[in-house]
């Protein structure tokens, strides 16, 4: 791909012109890259440092900066009595969901990675929660589990295993604990996808190999299935996080975080102070925060990333 | 993964029957599990308010696909679903036009700065839209784009633009330079060579990085939550909550949208499901 690039003979001309070629030649790269670069820059980075700039303003109900006042919004952030709760909420949240959906994710991949009859159907239907929009998928288990007239109800009394209706959802953890299954629901089919592409490059020669030299499955998925699907599982896992960290529709459809922040996560709490209570500096420095615990993920991703691109960049 | 080694005995073979069969259970139930919200919603949707309430059936008692003619009626659906295309479609044009370029310039040329602007990309794929939200709409304020679908579609297109350029730069980087070389060579500008040369050979990963920002515009809810304020410009995702009212939740009408919703999505996510495996395999992505 350096033959395209590589400053070819000049043509016989003025030197002028020669070196007008030359100079368009270096920047030429960046003419290409320019619409995109100003797309994002308007868009991402602008909003980036605007968040930044109002975390560390004092900002008036009606949105005037007033200058610098000494992280005043992150202490009163912190200092807030939900603050703790919501760090704790999203933990859990981003914890439990990228965990348990990436071992549910991986062991789905390896079953539908067999050879049966319907293969593509199942991967089909596998794909579908990846392809509802998240507030769609959140109502639809806000009514399965509704304690009055949810069909998880209705259905598990036709079959027999219950006489009278359950409250799914008796306190607000047990509804954290629903919207965390629905994030795992959602979040399951990415995994399986990502390691189902890492589970098709792998050669089939290595598992002849091992079987000839007696390996049974468990040692044949651990020591050359796991290994070498691991790029796929660290690039799913790492978005996950991020992700998961960042969702915003389940939680905001199913309880929009209350009663009393018992179900926020961060991104609702910003919202809710940013719209709602018309604290946007104090909303700015939740961005902020939760935007620096991203950028350490996002790192250790990139770093990750680059490497292993290195060879072909 | 197992690997018949015809070593015929008969102990083998009741194993294997036996894998097989919970092979197919698992399946089986996965597939049940995935389809039930839908099979919940569908049904739901043929009710009507009083049998939905009293939580006795499961399936309807009788059909009431009404209920799909009357969505169009008790809010602007027909708006709604034109703006989810119009955002969705819009932003997958801009995100093309400005991704396009960016890939092949990553892919054929070499220039200071390109790595660093790789990084760039991939942590700006790190942030949702939500954690900027109050950014962006200062931006937006700023622009006169708030409550706009223009808007929208600008933010759309910037946040998926990681996406579109990593995916797009992988697809040109697995197509060998020499047919474009070839075409300098006969006297075409780079850009002539692009278009004719590597554009065609490269349309199967630009249909599935195509579709999937469509998806994503489509999906999108956080910001047309924030930026949209007019009932007429919201797109479906938040349209559909006029029947998620305070007092009375109008599930029948609400999955009956929902479902209007879902259908185009998964229908292209399942044209593209293949191609996405290798595309992931990349770059490593997603909605």
């Amino acid at each position: 791909m350096s033959k395209l690039t590589a400053p070819k003979a000049a043509p016989a001309g003025s030197t002028t012109a020669r070196s007008g070629k030359k100079v368009f030649r270096k920047i030429e790269p960046y003419i290409w890259i320019a619409p995109s670069v100003i797309l994002m820059a308007i868009f991402i980075v602008v909003p980036i440092c605007k968040v930044f700039q109002m975390s560390m303003n004092q900002v008036t109900k009606t949105n005037q900066l007033k200058g610098f006042n000494n992280f005043e919004n992150f202490i009163k952030v912190v200092k807030a009595p939900a603050f703790t709760l919501v760090l704790k909420n999203t933990l859990v949240w981003t914890i439990a969901v990228v965990v348990l959906s990436t071992v549910l994710g991986f062991m789905l991949a390896l079953v539908l990675n067999n050879k049966f009859r319907g293969r593509k159907i199942a991967r089909a239907i596998v794909v579908f929660p990846w392809a509802t929009t998240l507030v769609i998928q959140a109502s639809a288990w806000g009514f399965i589990i509704n304690k009055d007239y949810g069909t998880l109800n209705t259905l598990l009394m036709k079959i027999g295993l219950i006489s009278q209706p359950v409250n799914w959802t008796p306190t607000p953890e047990a509804y954290f604990a629903w919207e965390i299954a629905c994030g795992i629901f959602v979040t399951i089919p990415f995994v399986t996808f990502c390691v189902l592409s890492g589970l098709q490059s792998i050669d089939t020669s290595y598992y002849e190999a091992a079987t000839v030299d007696g390996a049974n499955y468990w040692q044949k998925l651990f020591k050359i299935t796991l290994p070498l699907v691991k790029s796929s599982l660290t690039v799913s896992t790492v978005l996950n996080i991020i992700y998961v960290f960042n969702s915003f529709p389940i939680i905001w459809t199913m309880t929009k975080g209350d009663p009393a922040n018992r179900t926020d996560t961060l991104v609702t709490y910003l919202y809710k102070l940013a719209f709602y209570n018309g604290k946007q500096g104090e909303a700015s420095a939740v961005s902020v925060i939760g935007f620096l615990i991203l950028l350490v993920c996002a790192s250790v991703y990139m770093i990750y990333t680059l490497r292993k691109g290195d060879d072909d960049l | 993964m197992s690997q018949p080694v015809n070593t015929v005995k008969k102990p083998v073979s009741i194993k294997k029957t036996i894998l097989r069969v919970l092979l197919y259970f698992v399946v089986l139930d996965v597939c049940v599990i995935t389809l039930y919200p839908y099979f919940a919603m569908l049904c739901t949707a043929l009710k009507n308010r009083v049998e939905i309430f009293s939580g006795d059936n499961i399936l309807p008692v009788t059909a009431l696909w009404s209920n799909f003619i009357d969505i169009w009626s008790r809010a602007p659906m027909a708006k709604y679903m034109l703006n989810s295309i119009l955002i969705a479609g819009g932003s997958t044009i801009i995100a093309m036009l400005c991704g396009i370029p960016a890939a092949y310039a990553l892919a054929r040329m070499k220039f200071k700065g390109q790595t660093a602007f790789l990084g760039v990309i991939i942590v700006s794929q790190m942030f949702a839209p939500v954690v900027l939200l109050i950014g962006i709409y200062k931006v937006m304020l700023s622009m006169g784009l708030t409550d706009s679908i223009l808007g929208l579609i600008f933010i759309n297109a910037a946040f998926n633009q990681a996406f579109t350029v990593w995916l797009l730069r992988g697809t040109f980087m697995g197509i060998s330079a020499e047919m474009e070389q070839a075409a300098t060579i006969d006297g075409c500008t780079r850009v002539q060579s692009m278009m004719k040369v590597l554009l065609p050979v490269a349309a199967p990963g630009i249909v599935t990085t195509l579709i999937f920002i469509f998806i994503n515009a489509w999906n999108e809810y956080t910001v047309a939550l924030c930026l949209i304020s007019t009932d007429i410009l919201k797109p479906l995702t938040v349209g559909i909550n006029t029947f998620n009212g305070y007092n009375i939740i109008e599930w029948q009408y609400l999955f009956a949208a929902s479902i209007f919703a879902i259908i185009p999505v998964v229908i292209l996510f399942m044209c593209i499901e293949k191609n996405l495996v290798s595309g992931l395999a990349s770059g490593g992505v997603k909605g």
